[in-house]
């Protein structure tokens, strides 16, 4: 009975992580579906959205959600304006082009944030850090639920951004045939605009909804993030948003179990294991139709 | 060939004269002369294979570790070390590429991550081997004729060997059947196929290159630091830096990678005054302006000027 409780306590976990997780791959993969681009900043990206929640409840005692009404539509604008400035130019070169200058950015973002703010780690204590509701004896922690629900939420108004609005079928549009978008009238370069934007505020947002749980240090936890991001969306198949919410889940499961019953001091080893193992014998992802090689 | 032996020659009178103009940056000469090194050897596989690998770190730290461990424990010389590291960085490549060349492009550049970062995680986590997230300090090493292996000016002559040696050999490969077969199976693995080239056995072949001296120069990375780290020597951003030294400089050419780790060397150290532990922020910038204004690299940008000069010259004559 204890072993069950605890499976189910650590279910309940894996999937809430999983969650948080689907967010950041979600716009990740967004991106590299309209747009073909690795894009190696997403992780310090959502570090952006973790000091942006920091500063202004260190200033204004700001509840970290709240600090959403800022990371939103920075989150955009900065997305727009970086994709105008430095991926624009570079559509057409080869695929390493793109990776390299994301790469690069990633690089000025951490480090910029290591000379603002020091080299220290980062978090932002919430009342209900340590409140949980049980469910029969499994407890699950108010955090992750409220985690969970902007997760939830976001994703949501996504999938009806890219399924009931105009806006939403031509990022569909491009992501499946540019020149065939193009043809019928899409404008894809600001489609691309628009998208990178969005990956870049769905990626601030989950920083805000990661700040009360994890610590956020400037130049090592943007990688970090950055590689889960991409084994969520390796996992679940490239390019699709219903998938990477599957892989998502599915790591957040693979991480908590093997945490829980092999050895804790290999969490983040287990995901990159299982990451490879799928990209070995399943390149399409485990959700994915057989999509094509980049 | 002739101009680059001469130029070879060059390097190493200037480096050998480098120690007695700059005494004082003795350190930074030794930094400059392991990323050329590294980057060179990166380059094999990088940009002459045309495979981007971000996971290069971690046969450093294979090379780093052996000396360390080897010498602490076991009492055993700096060469006989590095030669196991060699050993095991070729083994490893091999058994790496073997499983991962059949990715493409993105997938092969993010499974290198993955495997760099999960034996970052070994390494930190097996105190019984590495000693850990504390490290391993060399308290002992050999002193062959009397040398001093603790003294700055010995490894930088083994710096400068092993940057000279490294440079040699891409030199020797850019003439040889091998050095062509990787331009083959860059440009078009299918038509290299079609010629008779075999591109996973190339690929492998200059992975196992690649990995075996990048280990060496790890090696002696090791001795200069004599306390080693797991979340230096297997870190990310080292892998990230030895493959912007290369590319900043230059892909698929024989001085980018010297270039690149010149300029990014000293730009790191004058920026370290202001950015403090920040520095790498030049690195983003200047990859960003590469990338946006040279996008062949400092070295095949100048290449391409001057091949479209003589070009030019010989329409007009």
């Amino acid at each position: 009975m204890a072993e069950l409780v605890s499976l189910l306590q650590n279910l309940s976990n894996g999937l809430l992580i999983g969650g948080v997780y689907a967010m950041i791959g979600v716009g990740l993969t967004l991106i590299f579906g309209v747009m073909r681009t690795i894009n190696f900043a997403h992780g310090d990206f959502v570090v952006m959205g973790m000091y942006t929640a920091f500063v202004f409840n260190m200033i204004l005692g700001w509840d970290p959600y709240f600090s959403l009404l800022v990371a939103l539509p920075a989150g955009f604008l900065l997305g727009v304006l970086l994709e105008r400035v430095v991926l624009a130019p570079i559509v057409d070169k080869p695929h390493e082009t793109s990776l390299l200058a994301t790469l690069g950015i990633s690089l000025i973002i951490g480090n910029g944030l290591l000379l603002i703010f020091g080299g220290e780690s980062k978090s932002v204590h919430v009342d209900y850090a340590s409140m949980a509701l049980s469910l029969g004896e499994v407890k699950i922690s108010v955090i992750l639920l409220l985690a969970g629900a902007v997760t939830a939420l976001v994703i949501g108004g996504l999938y009806l951004l890219l399924h009931h609005t105009e806006f939403g079928r031509s990022i569909r549009a491009t992501a499946e045939n540019r020149l065939g978008a193009e043809l019928v009238g899409i404008n894809t370069r600001r489609i691309q605009g628009a998208v990178f934007g969005l990956g870049m505020m769905l990626a601030m947002t989950a920083g805000v909804a990661l700040i009360p749980l994890l610590f956020a240090t400037p130049t090592a936890t943007g990688p970090i993030l950055t590689l889960k991001a991409f084994v969520v969306i390796v996992l679940g198949g490239l390019g699709r948003v219903g998938a990477a919410v599957a892989g998502g889940l599915v790591l957040g499961m693979v991480e908590v179990l093997g945490a829980a019953y092999i050895a804790s001091a290999y969490r983040d080893a287990y995901g990159l294991l299982f990451f490879l193992i799928i990209l070995l014998f399943k390149p399409e992802g485990l959700f994915g139709r057989s999509v094509k090689r980049v | 060939m002739t101009r680059h032996l001469i130029g070879l020659l060059v390097l190493l009178i200037a480096g050998l004269i480098y120690p007695w103009i700059l005494p004082s940056a003795l350190t930074v000469g030794v930094t400059i002369l392991l990323f050329a090194g590294w980057a060179t050897a990166w380059d094999i596989l990088g940009g002459w294979a045309g495979q981007v690998s971000l996971g290069h770190a971690c046969f450093v730290g294979i090379g780093a570790y052996f000396v360390a461990i080897g010498a602490t424990e076991y009492a055993m010389a700096p060469w006989w070390t590095i030669l196991m590291a060699i050993a095991v960085a070729s083994v490893l490549a091999l058994a790496w590429g073997s499983l991962t060349f059949k990715l493409h492009g993105p997938y092969f550049t993010l499974s290198t991550i993955a495997i760099a970062e999960m034996l970052r995680l070994v390494a930190i986590n097996e105190d019984w081997l590495t000693g850990g997230a504390t490290g391993v300090f060399i308290d002992w090493l050999p002193t062959p004729f009397g040398i001093d292996l603790f003294a700055r000016e010995t490894q930088y002559y083994l710096a400068l060997a092993f940057a000279v040696g490294v440079m040699a050999t891409i030199i020797g490969i850019s003439r040889s059947r091998f050095g062509y077969q990787l331009r083959a199976v860059r440009e078009d693995e299918n038509s290299a196929m079609a010629a008779g080239i075999d591109p996973t056995r190339t690929k492998l072949k200059a992975f196992m290159l690649s990995a075996s001296l990048t280990a060496v120069g790890g090696g002696i990375y090791g001795m200069m630091l004599s306390f080693l780290e797991p979340h230096i020597l297997f870190y990310l951003l080292l892998s990230v830096q030895i493959a912007l030294t290369g590319i900043i400089g230059g892909r698929g050419t024989i001085w980018g990678p010297l270039v690149g780790a010149v300029l990014l060397v000293s730009a790191g150290e004058i920026f370290r005054t202001s950015f403090a532990e920040a520095n790498l922020l030049i690195y983003g910038v200047l990859i960003l302006l590469v990338i946006l204004f040279l996008p062949s690299g400092i070295i095949g940008e100048f290449n391409r000027r001057l091949t479209r000069r003589l070009y030019a010259r010989r329409a007009q004559g």
